[in-house]
């Protein structure tokens, strides 16, 4: 009954009880956190199914290791973002990759620790996402990442545009406020 | 999607110090970019209580969430009783607790979830404190819900006596569709279905 106890238990807890062999704990720890995990392999390695395995391979070190989160040392995202970037690493490594010459100019492109800061914000920007209801997360979804506008979205919805820009704005609020309590936003 | 929406455009006026407050978080959205749709493979993961190792995490195989999203049986009926069987033993796996909402400010129930029955009954104990014995041809009935306590399963339907009764109910389904329970007051004929108690924050 996992989803039930969803909006109750912290991460850290989860994990706790997940490090005792609580199943539904798992699952819920599951729901949250797959498709950021998802998003984070699938921008790092570029492969939905190398990003695939990179997301079962990170559920499978948290069943297992999940003995080993000590709450003390901090909440249970950092320590779960920890064993998804050490999964993602190490399916990267998994690919051959010849060795190449260095380039004359410098590559317009972040460098490792801009890129580990910035797929930390985006974890966590997407984690917050899960936590909307799913009428706010859609507008959110279609205003962000599908080009319509708001009348579009209205339209697509089936929703007069007064609500849409309500429900727009009570998203935004509902992920400040999510947001801020991590320390973003 | 790679035009950056209008901000005052999904907004429209706000106080300044709100619409800065919510621009941080547009422009975090642009730079995280879309969350991508899981594969159906990772959709749920694959939980089987008769498994003790890691295999059952989710493993790609097509198509094989979509069958288990629907939720297991139809709506079934199980009428609540109360007191006759409340003196027999019942085996709680976890608990999940029920607050009043406005309409029943000082009702609480604890719901006691037991063992899943090998075809997916998964047996209820619930503990209500609180709700008032209702007038004839009125009764209580307890739903799971999804998404702003949407009834969206009927776990069964209950009279109460006194405070402290726990009533016996039933929950045929895959738990994995639903994200709470809700109590309403149920008056034949009204169309009207006030919730009373629910598992979410009020």
């Amino acid at each position: 009954m996992p989803a039930v106890v969803a909006n109750d238990l912290t991460d850290g807890e989860l994990i706790r009880r997940t490090g005792d062999g609580d199943r539904g704990a798992f699952e819920v720890l599951y729901r949250r956190y797959s498709r950021p995990v998802f998003g984070l392999a699938l921008r790092r390695l570029g492969d939905r199914g190398r990003a695939e395995d990179a997301v079962q391979e990170t559920f499978a070190s948290i069943w297992r290791a999940a003995r080993s989160y000590r709450p003390e040392r901090g909440p249970g995202a950092p320590w779960l973002y920890a064993v998804a970037r050490n999964a993602i690493i190490d399916r990267s490594r998994a690919r051959y990759e010849p060795p190449a010459e260095a380039p004359d100019e410098a590559s317009p492109e972040l460098g490792p620790p801009e890129r580990i800061e910035a797929g930390w914000t985006a974890w966590r920007v997407h984690r917050a996402l899960e936590e909307l209801s799913p009428n706010e997360r859609a507008v959110i979804e279609l205003a962000y990442w599908s080009g319509l506008s708001q009348s579009e979205v209205a339209e697509y919805l089936g929703i007069p545009l007064g609500t849409v820009k309500t429900r727009t704005r009570a998203a935004l609020a509902h992920l400040a406020d999510q947001l801020e309590k991590e320390g973003l936003g | 999607m790679t035009d950056r929406p209008d901000f005052r455009e999904l907004v429209g006026d706000l106080p300044d110090e709100e619409r800065a407050r919510l621009e941080r978080v547009h422009d975090l959205l642009i730079a995280a970019g879309p969350p991508p749709e899981l594969p159906p493979a990772l959709v749920e993961p694959d939980l089987d209580p008769r498994e003790e190792n890691v295999s059952f995490l989710p493993r790609r195989r097509a198509g094989f969430v979509l069958g288990i999203a629907a939720v297991v049986g139809v709506a079934a009926f199980l009428g609540g009783f109360l007191a006759g069987r409340q003196k027999e033993p019942f085996a709680e796996v976890f608990k999940v607790p029920m607050q009043g909402t406005a309409q029943a400010a000082n009702a609480s129930a604890t719901i006691e979830v037991g063992k899943a029955d090998a075809a997916g009954n998964w047996p209820l104990k619930v503990v209500l404190r609180g709700l008032k014995p209702l007038p004839k041809g009125q009764y209580y009935e307890m739903f799971l819900t999804k998404g702003a306590d949407k009834r969206a399963a009927t776990c069964g339907t209950f009279r109460v006596i006194q405070s402290g009764d726990s009533v016996r109910l039933n929950a045929p389904y895959n738990f994995r569709s639903f994200d709470g329970w809700v109590v309403t007051r149920e008056v034949p004929g009204s169309g009207k279905h006030p919730v009373l108690l629910t598992t979410k924050s009020v």
